[in-house]
């Protein structure tokens, strides 16, 4: 029994110890020590991001010495929930790094604040259309970071076998699908389908929609589109599904946004619908026949895909240092240095004069997706304001009422009313 | 106190004898014990449930204030939400499925380690090696991969004859893959099975094997009364975590809750409202809801254990 | 009080060879199943990048040590070892909260009369129910408050606090199997409470508190969510936490690097299990609960 008792006081000790340790963890990460000003910058993306990033902050901070940045980063899925959950909670980061789609909500909710009033911050440099993205309610919540585009990724290799004419700038969705049929039916394929089903990403929608002269929302945030329109984009999916032209639902489900679970990524197609950086994880599995091809435009030549401002940076309205925080924005924006640094790690820059300094410099498939954005200088319509509050759940509503309409337990009919539907209650119309 | 011989620690306050001399210093001492809980009960627990109770009457998006809007979130729920009914006979589907097969395999697989004399410690911990993984992104890959089409699942039977193709993308087979993945991490109700049975004391099985009570027999009469708390309580929190059961679903479905929502079971879709929706309101509401059902359902087990758990305490006591 | 140990012999134990060999030939058709999965993820772990995925094959076509190599080097400039302290500091306090808090909760419950006993054990059971995702946020603004963001307490402090019902509840039925004459025979020693928990009960509950720190230890070693919303500087990151930071889906994923990792954080775990599972057997072997 004595035995016992000694068990307990060690168990005690241990207690009190590991108390010890996790109180002197906890001391110096909050508020800064001797009069340094401490910042939380936080971001997703992958290791390659983090190391640069982190080569960023340390060049800011020996330029600064009194502040120091705290960063944090976690994939875009996972980032998504813990910062709603910082917001909610009232502990929003000083500065975060935001999506197209969390502007609006964290702008209107009073989360951001009003970049505008901050002369540290310039924007003189950054690209107009870009920058328009970020302004709410006639104030600049956030700062356009880098810009992307959609693309169609395809193995130009099988295409070539196949003895399918190579895309175009001008190539209509109408060869687009003739293309997906031929390269389906060639023998050169090896089984491998075409594409990718269209109908599960509301991002090619959209495009689709612009290119018809139309758009997801119009500039009073109500939905820009009908359901007769989501119907007739729907059929037009189906038809291609049934004709084998692009992968069967069963492939479709697979998808969790990574590009190696996407069909091309897992050899099932030859081409794919994505944004162009990400693009750049087909290389290791396709190898040297990864293409960029441009997305079809409309009969009339319109074209649907614009450069899209890649993520943004903000700050919390709550900061206690919003001087500073607009200060290391700024330097993240328009320091030349940083920008070498950081390259083309979150996008091609959206800073007219560091993306001449940087693109001469990009290597391996950075250098692909700038030559590929290039030939689009000067052609694409401007860039739609940020997606309206609501519109958040908004994108996977669209797949998941597709997955209905291709495992064929509702009709595009049925299935686009739905979304019509749940759209509206979402945006509260 | 009484003479029910078995009776579940919430079925009734003990009965105030007030006969014993220590019963005040008793009291006291409890309260000692329990405190650690009770103040982790109050703060850490009891207060968020009660925000997420106020919630539950509210729209609130997680950004503005929340609004109250009375049952109004209820009341869409049950009556213009197809995809809730769906949720729940997702969840139903899935939780008739797992629990008694994995129940089973760790009852089976610890009887079956009791009887083992070389290597227990092997088979053991080759039995909950899968245990120790959760459901991470990696296992998910893996089981992606073993039933999908063409895998390995799918060329054993196809090998065999049968012929349905990868499950992880067949709306009606996708649940079953999740429930599979479950079933696979049976390590932990196996673990408590095997403490269990270490509990009952041999001279039990010593004085019935000089009685001549065959295998059966003992099994019987001795280890089923005997592990009866743990069989119960193993049945009451398998049921319980397989009504909340998120993970495996996620991880398969890669939090879509695909094919054509087929594992979109019950907590999936209110983590997607809550938290990709951004219905914070509603999906407090669903939590609520879930809460009073698997209540129901305890409360039901909780009642029949009278009728077959058997406590050492308790009927020594009724029988002083 | 605790000498002689008596073997347990089981019924089967004394069965024909014949019946023990057939036993063990069907106990390790089962495990060749059932590890089947894990040899998968084990050979996932050396394909190349174009293998990963794509392949529906079991075994790589060569085996890619570079997986490792860019896993060991660690995340965000912190290395594995750092990552590894982390976990195992989490980890551990948690199993030491979860063992000391929920045996104290559990022997209230179980052994002692309390004003409110009932409506209070039915509140425990009740706070399994509720799912964690609905807590979340107020849990959140709370230890916000507390000013134990972007620390281990979140993750620690509940565990201290018995808010884990799970092992209160599991605890409480393995106390309620044990005879009610050991406290009665201590108390006529002249044992309080106090002492008779201490002495005569938790001895007798170590199965119970084995399993608690196991499960403990595994679950929050794999609890990925919790450390997510709480942990904030990459230096105090946890492995479990890390490797998820190999797949981004709006940028290029490192899935071999991914498997590579979640083999190497495996180790810790399995490790733990081998060393704590020989207990569970020696448990109450040696009870004597009569002799």
């Amino acid at each position: 029994m004595r035995g016992n008792r000694t068990t307990t006081s060690c168990a005690l000790a241990l207690v009190l110890t590991l108390a010890g340790t996790l109180t002197g963890c906890g001391g110096d990460g909050g508020g800064g020590s001797g009069g340094k000003v401490s910042l939380r910058f936080t971001w997703w993306g992958n290791p390659d991001r983090a190391a640069r990033t982190e080569e960023a902050v340390k060049l800011f901070e020996q330029r600064h010495p009194d502040i120091d940045i705290a960063t944090s980063f976690a994939g875009f899925d996972t980032y998504k929930a813990k910062l709603a959950t910082q917001a909610a909670g009232g502990d929003a980061p000083d500065v975060m790094q935001l999506d197209y789609r969390q502007i609006n909500q964290y702008a209107t909710s009073g989360i951001l604040l009003n970049l505008g009033e901050h002369p540290e911050l310039r924007t003189s440099d950054i690209d107009k259309g870009l920058l328009a993205t970020g302004v709410v309610d006639g104030k600049q919540y956030a700062l356009p970071v880098a810009r992307g585009t959609e693309t169609v990724a395809y193995d130009a290799a099988l295409w070539r076998k196949a003895g399918v004419p190579a895309p175009t700038l001008t190539w209509t969705w109408d060869d687009w699908a003739d293309a997906m049929r031929k390269l389906s039916a060639s023998k050169a394929t090896q089984g491998r389908v075409g594409s990718t089903d269209p109908g599960q990403s509301e991002d090619v929608f959209e495009i689709w929609l612009r290119s018809r002269g139309k758009s997801l929302y119009t500039k009073g945030e109500k939905l820009g589109f009908t359901a007769d329109d989501l119907t007739r984009y729907w059929e037009w999916c189906t038809k291609l599904r049934e004709e084998g032209a692009v992968v069967p639902a069963e492939q479709t489900t697979q998808m969790d946004g990574t590009v190696e679970n996407t069909p091309l990524g897992r050899l099932k197609s030859v081409s794919d619908f994505n944004w162009d950086a990400p693009t750049s994880g087909y290389a290791p599995i396709i190898g040297e026949g990864l293409k960029l091809a441009p997305f079809p435009v409309g009969e009339d030549g319109t074209p649907g895909q614009y450069f899209k401002p890649s993520m943004f940076f903000g700050a919390s309205a709550e900061t206690a240092h919003p001087k500073q925080a607009a200060q290391f924005i700024d330097f993240l924006l328009n320091d030349k240095k940083a920008g070498a640094i950081l390259g083309a790690t979150r996008g091609i820059p959206a800073n007219d004069a560091i993306r001449q300094d940087v693109l001469p410099k990009l290597e391996g498939f950075d250098q692909v997706v700038s030559t590929y954005q290039k030939q689009f200088e000067g052609r694409l319509k401007d860039p739609p304001p940020a997606p309206p509050k609501g519109d958040a759940s908004l994108q996977s509503t669209f797949s998941r009422d597709y997955d209905q309409v291709s495992y064929e337990r509702m009709s595009p009919r049925e299935a686009a009313e739905n979304y019509i539907t749940e759209a509206k209650a979402e945006l509260r119309q | 106190m009484t003479a029910t011989a078995t009776r579940p620690p919430d079925a009734a306050p003990p009965a105030t004898g007030g006969k014993r001399a220590p019963k005040r210093e008793r009291q006291g001492a409890a309260w000692v014990f329990l405190s650690p809980w009770v103040l982790g009960a109050a703060v850490l627990t009891l207060l968020p449930m009660a925000v997420s109770l106020y919630l539950s009457f509210t729209d609130y998006d997680m950004f503005d204030a929340p609004r109250w809007i009375g049952f109004r979130n209820y009341t869409q729920m049950f009556t213009e939400d197809p995809r809730y009914w769906r949720s729940v006979i997702t969840t139903l589907t899935y939780v008739v499925i797992a629990v008694p097969l994995q129940l089973l395999l760790a009852l089976t697989v610890a009887i079956a380690l009791k009887s083992v004399k070389r290597g227990k410690g092997f088979y053991r911990s080759a039995f909950y090696a899968p245990s120790l993984l959760g459901a991470s992104m990696s296992i998910a890959l893996v089981w992606r991969a073993i039933f999908n089409d063409g895998g390995s699942v799918d060329n054993l039977l196809s090998g065999m004859g049968i012929d349905i193709g990868g499950w992880i993308n067949k709306p009606g087979w996708a649940i079953l893959s999740v429930a599979l993945l479950t079933i696979w991490q049976f390590g932990a109700p196996m673990v408590i099975f095997l403490a269990g049975l270490q509990q009952i004391p041999a001279e039990l099985y010593e004085a019935a094997a000089v009685d001549g009570a065959t295998w059966w027999r003992q099994f019987r009469s001795i280890t089923i009364p005997m592990l009866s708390p743990v069989l119960f309580f193993n049945l009451v929190l398998q049921m319980i975590q397989a009504f909340q059961v998120f993970t495996p679903a996620f991880a398969v479905s890669a939090g879509k809750g695909g094919p054509a929502d087929s594992t979109l079971v019950y907590t999936l879709y209110l983590y997607d409202r809550g938290f990709t929706a951004s219905h914070m309101g509603y999906a407090s509401a669903m939590a609520w809801a879930l809460l009073l059902a698997i209540g129901v359902v305890t409360a039901v087990l909780f009642r029949t254990s009278r009728a077959w758990v058997f406590y050492a305490n308790d009927n020594n006591e009724g029988a002083r | 009080m605790t000498t002689a140990p008596i073997t347990t012999t089981a019924p089967a134990a004394r069965r024909r060879p014949t019946g023990r060999i057939v036993l063990h030939i069907c106990l390790i058709a089962v495990l060749l199943v059932m590890l089947y999965p894990l040899a998968w993820l084990l050979a996932t772990s050396f394909k190349p990048a174009d293998e990963v995925i794509a392949s529906l094959k079991l075994l790589p076509s060569h085996f890619e040590w570079g997986n490792y190599s860019t896993a060991l080097d660690g995340v965000n400039e912190v290395s594995v070892g750092r990552l590894l302290w982390n976990s195992l500091l989490i980890a551990g306090g948690a199993v030491l909260g979860n063992v000391i808090s929920c045996s104290l909760a559990a022997y209230a419950f179980a052994r002692l009369r309390f004003r409110m006993r009932g409506p209070l054990f039915a509140f425990m059971i009740a706070t399994i129910m509720l799912p964690h995702h609905a807590i979340l946020i107020p849990q959140y603004i709370i230890f916000n408050q507390l000013g134990m963001v972007n620390t281990y307490w979140p993750m620690i402090l509940p565990k201290f606090l018995a808010t884990d019902a799970f092992f209160v509840f599991l605890i409480v039925q393995f106390m309620r199997g044990l005879p009610r004459e050991l406290e009665e025979a201590a108390r006529i020693d002249g044992c309080g409470p106090f002492r008779s928990f201490f002495s005569v009960i938790l001895p007798l509950t170590r199965p119970a508190l084995i399993t608690t720190a196991i499960f403990t230890f595994i679950w929050t070693w794999n609890d990925f969510f919790t450390q997510l919303i709480y942990l904030f500087e990459p230096e105090k990151f946890t492995l479990t936490l890390a490797l998820r930071s190999f797949v981004d889906a709006s940028s290029q994923s490192a899935f071999g690097p991914m498997f590579a990792m979640s083999v190497f954080a495996l180790l810790p775990i399995v490790l733990f299990f081998l060393a704590f599972q020989r207990f569970l057997v020696e448990g109450m072997a040696s009870s004597g609960l009569k002799g």
